[in-house]
């Protein structure tokens, strides 16, 4: 479902020259529930953006469903991940302008939808992630854990084939964080959903398929 | 989408309320600017109305001693004889002092019925229209044959006779004058008299006869292609050899319009100036509101373009929000901006204000299109991760 082929990710500022991801091919097959862990600052957020056609690799190519990407346009990017990807953000990244529902029902907005499927859509994915009584609040007015479960809302409404979970569990006790991890792991049993997690949790990470570590921009196993 | 971007609105209202009042602002200074702006075009363009080129024009005081109406008349009119039988003269006209383009005004109310006018009073002969060739509309202007007519006559211009008579018949009809009653006897088109930045104005020109020959100050003269500079000394010599007892002064029209002309530009350039000035803050003001908007919302944008927007499509997200809001403040605007021409603020014609309206629309439209596209172009441009990373 995902080929990455010797990704290469180089930041530069003006004083430093990080080099994030160091060589990194990885293969994900369809339906596969791969978790990666490695400590702060290894490059997890950077692969999981560059798996999410959100950041462009230095050097490397990323097939997606046996599609390579690296020439696609702008616009087919932008199709690719709202048809394709869930993303689900280690900060969350709602619009605090917006309700909760409004932002669950954002990907919609992108596809070609009546207003009202998407009201449908996002409320029926937010009764599955346990929010059906907080649809008119605003992202200020909830907690960091209903936050992320808006979020999660948000990258499955749409169904997507992939979803790219960047410690969706990090800011949560270990009830939600268990309750959250059966969500992936139902959207992935029975939609046969591709996920990819990040997390810093061992026990998370051993209800997955597999685990990939990386350490300073390079996997280790 | 646009039910999105409307909840997005109203959701940010107090936010929003803030643009909408800068934008109104800005709208209301534009307008002001522009209605300024127009209202000397507009004069600029409209038609002088008569001719100036190869008019010369003596200043000339009516002799003094000389009490006798009838001498007085006489006089002036073996002058103009005398005048008029140079080779290098067209015609000769005698006029009150507030000649085209002089330092002097005569204004006073005239009235017709129960509607009151200010006008400029111009005393002037039979022969003026021809020296000035101004355009007749309608009727004559007066002559010999008005001479001992028991109103006098007059001559409008057809501002004037369009405030008086409407679409009637301004010929026959009298105006009231300092008591006297004065005949219509013509209607000449708009002139501008007074430089070539001068609105539209009334104008009243009366016969001048034996009775008022006292109103004159000034000798027009009409010289021919041929006048020159050693005509013009000549023509000096006689006159000074005739008119003994008053300094004498021979000026150009061409010339006297270009001073003219410079004394109004001062201030239109000052006005201008300040003008230019407040269009360039509105600019920046805007476009600096605008653009801090739209760059606090880096994180957004980077998200949607996440979920699946491309960058053309947030571009066109943000410049039809900015687009509805400049529309709201518009919609207040226009309110405000209406009430000067249906209530006749400043007396400026409505269409002054209307395309001054329209002038100042389009400047906000096109800016808030130019500050919301850029910044949103940018921003879009980035990749989605470095936009959330930048949050
Ligand atoms: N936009 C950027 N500009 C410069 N350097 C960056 C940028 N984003 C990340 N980096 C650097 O790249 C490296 C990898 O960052 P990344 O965010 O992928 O780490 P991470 O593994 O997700 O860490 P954490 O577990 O703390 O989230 C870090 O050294 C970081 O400083
Ligand atoms: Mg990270």
């Amino acid at each position: 479902m995902i080929r990455l082929q010797n990704i290469e990710k180089v930041y530069r500022t003006e004083t430093v020259e990080t080099l994030a991801l160091n060589s990194i091919s990885l293969d994900v097959p369809k339906g596969e529930f791969l978790s990666i862990m490695g400590p702060s600052g290894c490059g997890k957020s950077t692969l999981l953006n560059i798996m999410g056609l959100l950041d462009a690799p230095s050097k490397g190519g990323i097939q997606i469903d046996a599609q390579a990407t690296g020439n696609l346009s702008d616009k087919q990017l932008a199709q690719f991940r709202n048809q394709k990807i869930g993303f689900i953000f280690q900060s969350y990244h709602l619009i605090n302008d917006l309700k909760v529902l409004d932002n669950v029902e954002l990907p919609l907005l992108y596809r070609s939808s009546t207003a009202k499927e998407r009201k449908q859509l996002a409320t029926e994915v937010l009764e599955k992630v346990g929010l059906s009584n907080r649809v008119k609040h605003f992202p200020t007015q909830l907690s960091g854990g209903q936050k992320q479960r808006v979020a999660i809302a948000r990258a499955i409404v749409g169904r997507p084939e992939i979803i790219l979970a960047d410690e969706p569990t990090g800011n949560l006790d270990s009830a939600m964080g268990n309750e959250i991890m059966e969500i992936l792991i139902n959207l992935n049993r029975q939609e046969g959903t591709t996920i990819v997690m990040v997390t810093h949790d061992e026990q998370m990470a051993r209800k997955t398929h597999r685990l990939v570590r990386l350490f300073d921009g390079s996997q280790v196993q | 989408m646009l039910t999105h971007l409307f909840k997005l609105i109203w959701n940010k209202k107090k936010q929003n309320f803030l643009l909408i009042m800068e934008m109104l602002v800005s709208f209301l200074v534009m307008f002001a600017v522009f209605t300024l702006i127009v209202y000397y075009y507009q004069n600029y363009t409209r038609p002088r109305g008569f001719e100036f080129e190869k008019v010369w024009a003596v200043n000339y005081q009516s002799p003094q001693g000389m009490s006798d109406k009838d001498s007085i008349a006489a006089f002036n009119q073996s002058l103009k004889q005398l005048i008029k039988s140079m080779p290098q003269v067209e015609n000769v006209s005698f006029a009150a002092s507030n000649i085209p383009f002089s330092m002097s005004t005569h204004n006073t109310n005239v009235s017709h019925e129960k509607i009151s006018e200010m006008a400029h009073i111009y005393a002037v002969d039979d022969e003026h229209k021809d020296v000035l060739n101004f355009n007749l509309r309608s009727g004559r202007w007066f002559s010999r044959a008005d001479q001992g007519s028991r109103e006098t006559a007059a001559v409008i211009n057809a501002d004037l006779a369009q405030k008086f008579f409407g679409n009637g018949q301004p010929i026959g009809k009298t105006i009231d004058f300092e008591g006297k009653k004065l005949k219509v006897t013509g209607v000449i088109d708009d002139i501008k008299d007074k430089g070539d930045y001068q609105g539209p104005d009334n104008n009243l020109f009366i016969r001048i006869d034996t009775s008022n020959q006292a109103w004159i100050g000034a000798i027009l003269v009409k010289v021919k292609p041929t006048a020159d500079a050693a005509f013009e000394s000549r023509l000096f010599k006689s006159l000074s050899n005739v008119i003994r007892n008053s300094s004498i002064e021979i000026e150009h029209l061409a010339d006297k319009r270009v001073t003219k002309n410079n004394l109004t530009l001062v201030p239109m350039i000052i006005l201008l100036v300040v003008a230019g000035f407040l269009i360039i803050n509105v600019a920046l003001g805007l476009f600096g509101v605008l653009w801090y908007n739209i760059s606090k919302r880096k994180g957004e944008i980077g998200l949607r373009r996440a979920v699946g927007a491309s960058g053309g499509s947030v571009s066109k997200q943000l410049v039809t929000e900015a687009l509805i809001l400049s529309t709201l403040s518009l919609i207040i605007g226009l309110f405000f901006a209406v009430q000067f021409p249906l209530m006749n603020v400043f007396d400026l014609a409505a269409d002054t204000y209307y395309i001054a309206i329209a002038c100042a629309v389009a400047f906000i439209y096109l800016l808030v299109i130019i500050c919301s596209l850029y910044p949103g172009r940018q921003a879009a441009s980035i990749y989605p991760a470095v936009a959330l990373h930048e949050e």
